[in-house]
């Protein structure tokens, strides 16, 4: 390593990398979610035949993390950088590890482990395995290899690789504080440090979220978003026999999906600002944690029978070739599944 | 000329649980199939590591044999006409096994003639034996959960990326899914570069030592913890050995190496449960303490799978674990601004089970039981018992429950056989676990599982087969422990009443316990079959659970060690017999008292008269539970005259009214025994 990385350089250099070899690089999604898989290009594009390959930026958020930026370790809001292969190619891991060299750390010369980290949702029918990817010690990672999302089984299977930037970041700057890290160079040419951009924030979200946050409005927004998705889809009361979502129309092409997933997106983060207020009793949780799941399950099934409906314009762009799961065809396109509260997936904060 | 044979699957990253339960099944899988196919083999050695799942055999045959055996057809009759002309059978016979009907001879048989030929079947070579046996292998091999990647169907542990196939120094010529069997494996993924040809079989564990991968998990094992004590001693200090990370360390890696690390002695004023806690869950390190005192040291030992600049790696462990143990010290920081009895009304709002109230609620009649068990702290106690399942440090830390709520009480300055049963409480955790040992902890620990016992009944969660989702059976088997072993006596059947009575009030939906009585005491029962079952063979158990009230488990032991020390008496063996012969005759005698004047003098007065002279003793010393000298008596007292009963006496005689009061008479006597055992249970 010679000089140490800045946040921001972190960044270009994994743009730079994923886009040579493949990926569309997009920007993180204009609502707040708490890990990256929420991103639709995760989320969604992980069901269904296309072939999708994307990397991108996801500033997360995870109310209840916060520490009045007292924590030199947890935030609010942190940086996830994420990349979905879909189909996995079978060197990804080389691939990620070609990844450390291009951030210049040389895995010949730390202890780099893939340890067993499983990802499940399962009444949303999501899950997948994988790893969490040690340096010296150090979760840097995840790995994730989605086998299904909404109850739809992946085929293919898309890879999720999860970087935690101001982890990778802390390491390679060698800070013990997130605060100390240098994200970048000022108009003076003078170093600009992650805490004057992000500690005052974290006081004043940490405030919102712990103290502030009118309840009643929150509630109110769960329910209306909630309601609001449900209309979007068509989507009806009532289950059929055997637990099948019913929807008002089958040409799921008159259905709105994306604002639909955009509601559920909302409902997570007010789920996730009313728990951080202390404002949800433990068997409210689960009832609210059930409705999240309901329509983001409704969401999945639409996605699907849409880009079905359409004829899944973007398969076939690379046809998948090999037996078991080509190198070459991975490079084309991606979606992922996420958990619909940004709870249950691990820390990826510095 | 024999060869060995190895078959390597190379994949990703397998978890240490894949890994071992995988290496347990392969030589099964591959033994069972080489013998279906009859080729002769020596042993089979799984070997892996997280990056392979190899089986070598040894000695394995060149050719399956070749075989020659006579096959028997349709009988003669069958076969032939009584002139010799051959029907449809035997010809459809010999065609059966490609031969002519001049090859169909008669043979005679015990049955007699039939048709018979000489099957024989060349034998095959073994590499083409073999490379159906390692296609048909990767499918078989059991995994915890399987995944598919890429755009393929398959479904394996992780994705597979090579599979080395080898006879001898022969490649078996094969696939698997579309990947070719071959030679070329891989070495150590950071410390071995490129492909590593395997040039035989049985050089196959030399060759990737050299290219840094261990193949055998043992001597993976034995290198590692060699490697950990001389750290430790490095350190000045000495490992503290943990079995789970030893297994799990040696199945993360594929060549041991141990990093010498440390931490701050500031962070040696947390618990040191804490601090393990932490080492060992988040980081799977193992700890050092001093020789001398016990203490922990500020070391601790990580197994890393390549130390080209151990100094680096122990310098990034090092901060990490400075970020975990500063978490860890900020949450007991946190917790200790608490006491744990301001923490208690957050109880209700954890659910204990959703039909069975809050632990708010637990806790409460946790507390009355505790106090009816005869522990005067016992509400204390229940109260504070899951208090720090509410703090911060146990929620990271699950495992800490009950250590934690004592430090902290401990600390607050509470009463110290009050913060002990915080702790103790919770055992026994295991089999092999210690009991608590004060009267309060015990009480505390009884009431705490009768009370999830009782509860679960009582809204129908009830152990079935494997399902047991409150681990009910162990609660139970908890209880049984304690109430044998502790330092308190219980009524279980009483204080399974008690426990109901503290959920009445509180849950109407709760059964009513007379309907719940019988279930539990069937439950109770085939637990008590079980854990004494074991000790003293299970039909003596089942004799005296017969004969036993479902009240003091003291009592029921007692009874059960007399009769298993009554069993190596001399007399013994004729007693039973007798005690069994008599029950089975006079168990549906008719009701009333014997009339002695029907007694004929000799065997049958006699009998009657040893059994008065010390009935009176016996029922007195089976009362007060002193089965010993109440058996004693009766093998002193009535082996002989019952033994001349069953020689002179014919009991079921034509004249009703001697028959009726012969069965009265020994079913009384049946009847007094049965108050101890049930002799008529014992086997043999």
């Amino acid at each position: 390593m010679t000089t140490a990385l800045t946040f921001q350089d972190l960044i270009l250099r994994l743009q730079a990398f994923w886009a040579e070899r493949g990926c569309l690089i997009v920007q993180p999604y204009n609502s707040e979610v708490g890990a990256g898989t929420f991103n639709p290009n995760t989320f969604l594009r992980a069901i269904g035949p296309e072939p999708w390959n994307v990397a991108y930026v996801e500033p997360s958020r995870r109310p209840s993390d916060g520490r009045y930026g007292e924590n030199p370790n947890r935030l609010q809001q942190f940086h996830q950088f994420q990349v979905i292969l879909k189909p996995s190619p079978l060197e990804i891991q080389e691939l990620y590890l070609d990844s450390l060299r291009a951030l210049g750390t040389d895995p010949e010369k730390h202890d780099i482990r893939f340890i067993e980290d499983d990802w499940e949702s399962p009444t949303l029918g999501a899950w997948g395995l994988g790893w969490q990817v040690w340096l010296d010690g150090l979760e840097i990672s995840q790995f994730t290899y989605f086998q299904q999302v909404g109850g739809i089984d992946c085929k293919p299977v898309a890879g999720e690789l999860t970087y935690g930037l101001e982890r990778i970041a802390m390491y390679l700057q060698d800070k013990d504080d997130v605060y100390s890290l240098a994200w970048g160079t000022g108009v003076d040419g003078r170093s600009v440090s992650y805490g004057e951009l992000a500690k005052r924030s974290e006081w004043e979200w940490s405030t919102y979220n712990f103290e502030r946050a009118d309840t009643d409005m929150h509630v109110r927004h769960f329910d209306e978003y909630e309601a609001q998705c449900g209309k979007l889809l068509g989507l009806q009361k009532e289950k059929a026999k055997g637990g099948a979502l019913q929807f008002e129309s089958d040409d799921a092409k008159t259905r709105l999906v994306l604002p639909a997933y955009d509601c559920v997106v909302k409902c997570s983060h007010a789920f996730n600002v009313l728990d951080a207020r202390g404002a949800i009793s433990v068997t409210e949780r689960q009832r609210y944690i059930a409705r999240v799941r309901h329509i983001a399950r409704a969401v999945c099934e639409s996605w699907y029978a849409q880009r079905e409906a359409l004829g899944f314009p973007l398969a076939g762009v690379l046809a998948p070739e090999g037996p078991h799961g080509s190198a070459r065809s991975a490079r084309t396109g991606g979606a992922g599944a996420g958990e619909p509260i940004n709870v249950p997936k691990k820390k990826k904060e510095g | 000329m024999a060869q060995d044979v190895l078959i390597e699957i190379g994949t990703e990253e397998l978890p240490a649980g894949f890994v071992n339960r995988a290496l347990e099944a392969l030589p099964k899988l591959v033994v069972d199939a080489l013998d279906a196919a009859r080729l002769t083999h020596g042993d089979a050695i799984a070997l892996g590591t997280p990056r392979r799942l190899a089986i070598l055999v040894k000695d394995v045959a060149e050719r399956t044999p070749d075989v020659e055996e006579e096959v028997l057809g349709p009988p003669r009759s069958a076969a032939f006409e009584a002139d010799g002309k051959p029907k449809k059978a035997a010809e459809g016979f010999a065609r059966k096994f490609g031969l002519q009907i001049s090859d169909v001879r008669m043979v005679k048989t015990d049955k007699g003639e039939y048709a018979a030929v000489t099957r024989r079947e060349k034998g095959r070579a073994a590499i083409v034996v073999l490379a159906e046996i390692a296609a048909a292998l990767p499918p078989r091999i059991p995994f915890q959960k399987s995944m598919r990647w890429g755009d393929g169907d398959l479904a394996f542990g992780r994705p597979i990326h090579w599979i080395v196939a080898l006879f001898g120094d022969a490649i078996i010529e094969g696939s698997f899914a579309g990947i070719p069997f071959g030679r070329t494996s891989r070495g150590h993924r950071f410390l071995s570069k490129g492909a590593v040809e395997i040039p035989s079989a049985s050089r196959y564990v030399d060759t990737l030592r050299e290219a840094h991968v261990v193949v055998d998990e043992a001597e993976r094992r034995t290198r590692m913890v060699a490697a950990l004590h001389a750290a430790s001693q490095r350190a000045g200090g000495e490992l503290i050995d943990d079995d789970f990370l030893v297994v799990e360390n040696a199945s993360l890696v594929e060549e041991p190496f141990v990093v010498l690390g440390s931490f701050e002695e500031r962070f040696l004023e947390l618990p040191e449960e804490v601090i393990v806690a932490v080492m060992r869950g988040h980081q799977r390190y193992f700890a050092v303490r001093d020789p001398k005192t016990k203490k922990l040291l500020p070391s601790y030992l990580c197994v890393a799978n390549t130390a080209i600049d151990p100094a680096r790696i122990a310098k990034g462990n090092d901060r990490v674990l400075r970020a975990r143990l500063s978490d860890a010290r900020f949450f007991v920081e946190e917790d200790r601004k608490k006491t744990l009895a301001s923490r208690v009304p957050r109880l209700d709002g954890i659910v204990f089970q959703a039909k069975l109230g809050s632990v708010g609620d637990k806790v409460r009649r946790m507390g009355a039981l505790a106090e009816a068990l005869g522990a005067p702290q016992g509400r204390d106690a229940a109260m504070l018992a899951k208090a720090d399942l509410v703090s911060l440090i146990v929620g990271e830390f699950p495992e800490l429950q009950g250590i934690m709520g004592r430090w902290y009480g401990a600390h607050e300055g509470l009463d110290a056989g009050v913060v002990d049963a915080i702790r103790d409480h919770y055992l026994p955790k295991g089999a092999g676990d210690a009991i608590p040992s004060s009267v309060l902890s015990a009480a505390v620990a009884i009431a705490d599982r009768a009370d999830t016992l009782v509860g679960c009944f009582g809204v129908g969660i009830v152990p079935t087969g494997s399902q047991d989702p409150f681990a009910l059976r162990r609660a139970t088997l908890g209880i049984l422990r304690i109430a044998l072993e502790g330092p308190l006596e219980i009524d279980f059947g009483h204080t399974l009443e008690q426990a109901h009575a503290g959920y009445v009030e509180q849950i109407k939906s709760v059964a009513p316990y007379a309907e719940l009585g019988p279930k539990l005491d069937e439950f109770i029962r085939a637990r008590l079959r079980v854990l004494l079952g074991e000790l003293h063979g299970g039909d003596l158990v089942e004799a005296c659970l017969a004969a036993w009230d479902g009240r003091s488990l003291r009592d029921l032991d007692r009874r059960v060690r007399a009769l298993a020390a009554f069993k190596k008496d001399v007399a013994f063996e004729s007693l039973a017999i007798a005690f069994k012969r008599a029950w089975n005759i006079a168990k549906d005698a008719p009701s009333g008292s014997v009339d002695e004047a029907r007694l004929e003098p000799g065997a049958e007065k006699d009998l009657w008269d040893s059994f008065a002279r010390i009935r009176t003793a016996m029922e007195d010393h089976t009362s007060r539970g002193d089965y010993p000298a109440a058996l004693a008596l009766v093998a002193a007292e009535l082996r002989a005259p019952i033994d001349r009963y069953f020689t002179d006496v014919f009991v079921m005689v034509d004249d009703l009214a001697v028959r009726e009061n012969r069965l009265r008479m020994l079913r009384t006597i049946a009847s007094t025994l049965n108050r101890i055992a049930h002799f008529h249970l014992l086997g043999g």
